[in-house]
């Protein structure tokens, strides 16, 4: 049985098809701001790769921002429900889910069946994640995907105030101007998401295994920044960003069952 | 929807509410022309003080009438940035800031100018109770401004020497009533608003216990309009022959099986004031068959509560019904201040794990499912502790929803992320 | 000279559990500087203020909601972490509500022998404050001899006075000297000095203080006083932030702070009823702006203190979300303004973005550099 998730992000639409519980194409689209556009170019771009036709798809569930944008959508998930159903499907073992994307870091605790059981989504003050790193990358002069791996190299830790962006983002530009080594900048942005991210998750409690998805997953100093803030292993599966998209997917093939 | 399990009305007392609370605004800002006296001051204030003064004198009541600010999104957003050009910070209360943003603007949210006090009388228990009429005082030209402090502690403290330090403030703050009026005060009048602020708000307990019932009678949304009178004159006779009333319909529903919502499936309860101009989170809770049956904030803000034989919470015995015949002056302030120091939406300044204890105990007795915390940023007061009640319930295996607004800045509200939220809480729930 | 005061600031913990193991004695770690020290060391128990790191931290959003002030968290995150694990007790005394959040998550997460909430009164104005706070005094000794397991006397009380006094007469002995036209100590050193009296043993602190009034006559600083500033608002402990503006051609000369004159400007005078004496002292302090009114009779004191001691600006700063202090602010702004003393805000979170509040410092000093045009 076909089906599909599209997950509405604060950045990109993805896309993921499913047959019965096997990924069979993903696509996305930056969300822009027609989110119709964004979700039309999305599915495309998966039907295309699955080699699929729109009516092929027995059902679609949504997830993310944008729901009820879309008409070709069934119904909707929350994306702390989605991300435990994918996150326990990527891996059996996972329980914690922490899913931080461009504007929202929020995080699930789940049972072996992918059952959400409480979830915490990050207070406004706290918001920009991805984005943050992405403005900083700009401030630093340093391609974004450069971030990461320079980020490891760095050979200091700065504090720097983890609370609010505004705050951080002077701290950067004092950072610069204090002639600090850029590593040691990326390093100090990457512990401050980091910061955020494991105060809000303590909140839920940290049970193992913990799964670290969405967008800011691909960044190898954010991942490193996460393990030493949460103190235990973080896995990451691969193509991070899609799992609410997938999650939206499986539970559109339960929903069919049902 | 989900299915419609029951009878469903609205209230037949509704529009006489409405027109209670129109003629409670109309009252305050046409006292001058009718030769009465008003004065400004919190809904915590001992407000059966100065009815001593006459029968002509009428309130204005800052919080309820901020709420009412923020009703009215285009005013309020005028007022945050009035205050705001002033410097003051936009944290700081909200309902202080759509207040005194109306002051300084000086139009009244009803029409026309805002009616200066004659007197500000308050009471002091938050960081920003003394100092909103400090501010307002000030913006105003010196309006004569009298605070009594209230930070005595738990109700279980309140002792006779701590209710001396409340009573010797209230005995000056009538000498000083005198003083600025140059009225001479009337004993008899104080011991009839202590008697009636006893009973309207004993009643209003006895109206929220009806609410343990399945389906509820009254949904929050609409109790919001109701409570709302014990924070404007609780002491009022008008009051209390509203929430007699307003008892007598809501026993009727319960008889009769009247939901507030139909497709009740769900109970829950909430914390801390609502965001004001975002009430329609609540329907969209009730689309999916959850209502929320209260919460410590509606039920004790205003209402008086004791536990009862049974152990359970129940509206607190009168003086009247014990039979206590008030006599003097120092003897009704007595009486008001024991009243006044049991009030449960105060425990929580003192003590976070006595407020737990307290909402744990209407999670129990309303047969509740699930909470939703509102992380209030526009009140610090009752936001208080507010993380230290998650992990209680949490502790406790309630089912637990975070959501971050502010009561009365709507800048600091995010509908869509809040109904995100609740869809996550819902399906929590199992509704969804 | 003042290295002793800056050693005890930067080494608190060992300080403490050092004195914890030389004395045998136990060690209430408090809030608020409303906290009655006479009462607590008449008992023989070190008072020690509990402070924040000024590090970044990821431990306390389980406990208390982001609107509050960064410094309550900054206090818990201490005692999550366990760097107060030596305390044998917690108090405090009832200010602002925002602390009083990390008292209550202590006490409930953080295992203690006592923990102890003094009922402060809000209402420093009124005339029945002084007999309530008196009664509060009572009960807070009398939970003391309890935890302690004996009576506190008269004459335990009078040492406690006694102590603490003569801390503050010595410690407003050294700030006489900041009234000079290059004062012979600056803003850090003197913020050192105050802020570790609320964390030694004042004993010791007195020597010490002793020691350095000794040399102060003689004492002159390699350094241009330049702008003669005094800093005021919320808690402040950031001597990072002091550090950088006194690099800036200025020198901060006095301050209005619970980490400076209001910790411990006035004096208990001695009276009969030694309870009462205390009370007396703690209402008629200069208040925290939450307890001030309905007069605002802190203003008038810090403009007494400015023209004392010849202040040419004041910086105000702020701990975010402190809802007293920003109550307070645009009155006191004014007020300065309106005297002549011009006033530049600043508000702090646990850390500062250093480099670009000194560029706002070095630019609000320029306006005193300006020539005068008439």
């Amino acid at each position: 049985m076909i089906t599909a998730g599209i997950d509405f992000g604060a950045k990109n639409v993805k896309v993921v098809i499913l047959n019965d519980d096997k990924i069979v194409a993903r696509g996305s689209a930056l969300t822009g701001f027609d989110l119709k556009i964004a979700a039309k170019a999305a599915s495309e771009m998966a039907l295309k790769a699955a080699e699929l036709k729109i009516e092929d798809i027995v059902h679609i569930t949504e997830t993310g921002i944008g729901q009820g944008s879309v008409d070709f959508a069934a119904d909707s998930v929350s994306e702390v429900g989605a991300n435990a159903k994918a996150g326990v499907k990527l891996l059996a073992t996972a329980r914690t889910i922490i899913d931080v994307g461009a504007e929202e870091a929020r995080a699930v605790k789940c049972d072996e069946t992918g059952s959400m059981k409480d979830f915490v989504v990050n207070e406004r003050c706290a918001a920009g994640a991805g984005a943050f790193v992405e403005a900083m990358s700009r401030a630093l002069e340093v391609e974004l995907g450069q971030m990461g791996p320079m980020s490891l190299k760095a050979t200091e830790a700065v504090p720097m105030n983890a609370q609010c962006t505004v705050f951080a983002e002077s701290e950067v530009v004092s950072l610069i101007h204090n002639q600090t080594p850029k590593a040691n900048i990326a390093r100090a942005i990457h512990d401050a998401i980091a910061e955020r991210v494991v105060s809000m998750v303590r909140r839920l409690g940290i049970t193992e295994d913990v799964l670290l998805i969405g967008g800011l997953a691909y960044d190898v100093g954010f991942v490193d920044s996460m393990k030493h803030g949460l103190g235990v292993e973080v896995h990451v599966p691969e193509f991070p960003e899609y799992v609410s998209a997938y999650g939206a997917a499986l539970v559109a093939q339960e929903r069919v069952k049902e | 929807m989900t299915e419609m399990k029951y009878q469903t009305k609205p209230l037949d007392i509704w529009n006489e509410g409405k027109a209670l609370r129109q003629q409670y605004y109309e009252n305050y800002a046409k006292a001058h022309e009718r030769g009465g006296i008003r004065w400004a001051g919190g809904a915590w204030a001992y407000s059966a003080v100065p009815s001593g003064l006459g029968d002509d004198v009428w309130s204005l009541t800052g919080e309820p009438y901020g709420a009412s600010v923020a009703f009215n999104k285009e005013f309020a957003a005028r007022c945050q940035e009035a205050i705001e050009a002033k410097g003051f910070a936009r944290d700081l209360c909200a309902y202080l800031r759509n207040y005194l943003g109306s002051v300084v603007l000086d139009e009244y949210v009803f029409g026309g100018e805002f009616p200066k006090p004659d007197f500000m009388w308050t009471t002091h228990i938050c960081c920003s109770h003394a100092k909103w009429y400090q501010i307002a005082s000030d913006l105003e030209g010196g309006v004569p401004f009298f605070c009594i402090d209230v930070s005595t502690g738990l109700t279980e403290d309140f002792n006779e020497r701590r209710r001396g330090y409340v009573v010797n403030q209230l005995l000056d703050g009538i000498d000083w009533l005198e003083k600025t009026t140059g009225r001479d005060y009337d004993d008899e009048k104080l011991i009839q608003a202590v008697y009636n602020e006893c009973e309207a708000t004993s009643l209003w307990a006895e109206i929220c216990v009806l609410n343990k019932t399945i389906p509820a009678p009254l949904d929050e949304k609409t109790m919001y309009s109701l409570y709302v009178f014990g924070t404007l004159m609780k002491h009022r006779p008008e009051v209390v022959a509203f929430y007699r009333k307003l008892r007598d319909e809501v026993q009727d529903r319960v008889d009769t099986k009247i939901a507030a919502v139909g497709n009740e499936q769900r109970r829950v309860i909430t914390d801390t004031q609502p965001p004001w101009g975002f009430l329609e989170v609540f329907r969209y809770l009730e689309k999916h068959g959850v209502v929320s049956v209260g919460s410590l904030y509606t039920f004790s803000l205003i209402g008086a509560w004791e536990v009862k034989e049974d152990g359970t919470w129940g509206p607190r015995t009168t003086p009247q019904q014990q039979g206590i015949d008030i006599k003097t002056r120092k003897q009704a302030l007595e009486i008001l201040a024991d009243w006044t120091h049991a009030r449960p939406e105060w425990q929580h300044f003192y003590s976070a794990h006595e407020k737990s204890d307290l909402m744990l105990r209407i999670v129990r007795e309303w047969k509740v499912d699930g909470v939703m915390l509102h992380y209030n940023r526009g009140c610090e007061g009752l936001t208080l502790n507010i993380a230290e009640n998650r992990l209680a319930f949490k502790e406790a295996g309630i089912p637990v929803l975070p959501f971050e607004g502010n009561m009365g800045d709507e800048r600091e509200f995010d509908l869509e992320r809040t109904k995100k939220a609740v869809d996550s809480f819902l399906e929590l729930l199992g509704v969804k | 000279m003042f290295e002793k005061f800056k050693e005890w600031f930067t080494n608190r913990h060992d300080y403490a559990q050092a004195w914890k193991k030389r004395t045998g004695g136990k060690v209430l770690g408090y809030f608020c500087t409303y906290v009655p020290e006479e009462l607590i060391i008449a008992a023989d128990i070190l008072p020690v203020r509990i402070l924040g790191s000024h590090e970044a931290q990821d431990v306390t959003e389980p406990h208390i909601f982001g609107m509050f002030c960064p410094f309550c968290r900054d206090c818990l995150a201490q005692g999550l972490k366990g760097r107060y694990d030596y305390l044998n007790g917690v108090m405090i005394a009832q200010s602002c509500l925002h602390i009083r959040q990390t008292y209550n998550s202590w006490i409930k997460h953080i295992p203690q022998e006592f923990s102890f909430y003094l009922y402060m009164p809000h209402g420093v104005q009124t005339p029945h404050a002084y007999p309530y706070l008196r009664g509060e005094l009572e009960v807070f000794k009398q939970a003391l001899e309890k935890w302690i397991g004996r009576s506190i006397s008269d004459k335990d009380i009078d040492r406690g006075i006694e102590v603490v006094n003569k801390n503050r007469q010595l410690m407003k002995k050294v700030y006489e000297y900041r009234k000079q036209e290059n004062p012979p100590l600056t803003g850090l050193e003197a913020m050192y000095m105050v802020v570790s009296s609320q964390m030694v043993d004042k004993e010791e602190h007195n020597q010490a203080l002793e020691e350095v009034l000794k040399e102060l006559p003689n004492r002159k600083l390699d350094r241009n006083t330049g702008t003669r500033l005094m800093i005021l608002g919320s808690e402040d402990d950031d001597t990072e932030f002091v550090k950088m503006v006194e690099t800036l051609d200025s020198t901060l000369v006095v301050d209005d702070h619970c980490t400076g004159t209001r910790y411990f400007w006035n004096e208990v005078e001695l009276q009969d009823d030694r309870l009462m004496a205390i009370a007396a002292r703690y209402i008629d302090r200069p208040p925290c702006p939450s307890k001030d009114w309905p007069d605002r009779k802190r203003f008038p004191h810090i403009l007494q203190l400015a023209k004392d001691y010849n202040v040419q600006g004041a910086l105000v700063i702020q701990q975010k979300f402190c809802d007293p202090h920003e109550l307070d602010m645009p009155a006191l702004r004014q007020m300065l303004q309106e005297n002549g003393i011009p006033t530049y805000f600043l508000e702090f979170d646990v850390t500062v973005p250093i480099g670009q509040f000194k560029t706002r410092v070095e630019a609000f000093l320029e306006t005193f550099a300006l020539p005068d045009l008439y």
